[in-house]
């Protein structure tokens, strides 16, 4: 886990400002939630840090690096998006170790942390599934493994919970909090 | 509820009075066919031939290469096609992820392409080809199909490029992924099945051609496609509609071997489960 720096971050689009000056200082370790009604920016926000969008002027610094010109790739971190985005036409084994793959970590590297994520979010019985045979729950859990096998400098979660009933609900946000602070 | 059964019973008729008038000029093909070359003219006319002539089709493989035409046919169409879909699968991703300023009115621009017909590009295509030296190779009509085909196929993948959400691209970019990789690693397999309706689309396309291959392949024999070569069966004065039309059967069941192939490739689905 990393620090995250940023600073004056603004964003418009055309005569829209959705983000004025926006600084935020995130400590090594710590577990951060924006807040805020629909349309107050923190999925941008968010798209932002991924360098999935352009901020129109500021900075972002995660690990002491300035990332803000930086492919999402490069920045070493990982997503959770409120759809999942499960690759489909991959096995959950293979979503899993999408990222590592990329990378080019040797397959049995790859293998042992892809069995070690699917063990702490008790998933192993359904490496070899597609995400269509999963439940909602069983992809938010895949979809949160994919990002923990990384390993990454930060992790981005963009509402994971929002698609899940109240009483998953309820044991997923302790859940996950364990799993990410068991990490950092 | 006797209005609902009146209903009914109209759009049943209906549908089976469409379903015969789409029906009928098959069978009265495989009807032309099957008789005796003299009897087509009778009249009453007979439904069913009374000794129906199967051995036409030997006849018609024996006297005509067939299988030549059918195989210049299946190159072209596989040249064109493969044209066609490097050049809309590009096309039609950046029309439906990129915010180009222009890029709505090259988008309508190659809609309107689609509207102009194969008889008005053709002398100009005549033009170009002759210009080039291509006019009786395979080349022309390959190159003529692929601006047949590539207006159609790029709207075709740019719809279907719409359905796929954008979080699937921004997942494999997050996990290391340039733009080209994400489009090669997940958006094209996630897309398997509208590539494939989309590249048969084009492949029936340009199959069922006729004034190209009239235009650039008539002094080239051995280059003819099936279209032209059933044509030139038909004589100045006389014709065998009873040969044309058990070669036209047999031109016909190519492509239907081919969809009834595919057809469980083309059905949907494959992006379901990527999201909730």
């Amino acid at each position: 886990m990393a620090q995250i720096v940023i600073d004056q971050v603004r964003k418009s689009y055309g005569a829209l400002h959705v983000l004025k000056d926006f600084s935020l200082d995130i400590a090594d370790g710590e577990f951060v939630v924006l807040v805020g009604p629909s349309g107050c920016g923190k999925s941008t926000m968010l798209k932002i840090l991924a360098g999935l969008a352009e901020a129109s002027s500021g900075t972002i610094r995660i690990g002491g690096r300035d990332v803000t010109d930086l492919a999402p790739g490069d920045r070493d971190i990982a997503m959770v998006f409120q759809n999942y985005a499960l690759y489909p036409h991959l096995t959950v084994a293979s979503n899993m170790g999408f990222g590592l793959k990329m990378r080019g970590t040797p397959a049995e590297v790859i293998d042992r942390r892809v069995k070690e994520a699917a063990r702490i979010l008790d998933v192993e019985h359904l490496l070899e599934r597609r995400p269509r045979q999963l439940s909602g729950g069983q992809r938010q859990r895949v979809a949160l493994g994919r990002a923990i096998v990384r390993e990454p400098a930060a992790f981005l979660m963009d509402e994971p919970l929002s698609n899940l009933d109240a009483k998953l609900r309820s044991i997923c946000v302790p859940r996950s909090e364990r799993s990410i602070k068991g990490l950092a | 509820m006797r209005q609902s059964l009146a209903t009914r019973i109209f759009l049943y008729a209906s549908v089976i009075l469409t379903c015969a008038m789409l029906i009928f000029p098959i069978y009265w093909l495989v009807v032309t066919a099957l008789s005796q070359p003299d009897q087509l003219r009778q009249l009453p006319p007979k439904f069913w031939p009374d000794e129906p002539r199967w051995s036409v089709f030997g006849k018609i493989l024996e006297e005509r290469p067939i299988f030549l035409w059918l195989g210049n046919s299946a190159l072209a169409a596989m040249g064109a096609v493969t044209i066609s879909m490097v050049v809309s699968v590009l096309a039609g991703y950046s029309l439906s992820r990129f915010r180009v300023r222009g890029g709505q009115s090259l988008g309508l621009f190659i809609l309107t392409a689609k509207m102009l017909p194969a008889t008005l590009l053709v002398i100009p295509l005549f033009g170009i080809f002759r210009m080039t030296g291509l006019i009786g190779s395979m080349w022309s009509i390959i190159l003529a199909h692929a601006t047949l085909i590539i207006p159609f196929t790029t709207w075709m993948l740019k719809g279907y490029f719409d359905t796929i959400p954008r979080e699937l691209e921004q997942a494999a970019m997050v996990d290391g992924c340039s733009p080209w990789g994400a489009l090669y690693r997940v958006i094209l397999p996630v897309s398997a099945p509208g590539l494939a309706a989309t590249a048969l689309y084009g492949f029936v396309l340009s199959w069922s051609d006729y004034a190209y291959a009239r235009t650039f392949l008539t002094n080239a024999q051995g280059n003819w496609t099936a279209n032209l070569g059933i044509t030139t069966m038909k004589g100045e004065y006389i014709s065998n509609w009873a040969d044309i039309s058990a070669a036209s059967i047999l031109v016909a069941l190519p492509i239907l071997a081919i969809y009834l192939f595919l057809e469980r490739y083309l059905v949907g689905g494959l992006t379901a489960g990527s999201d909730k």
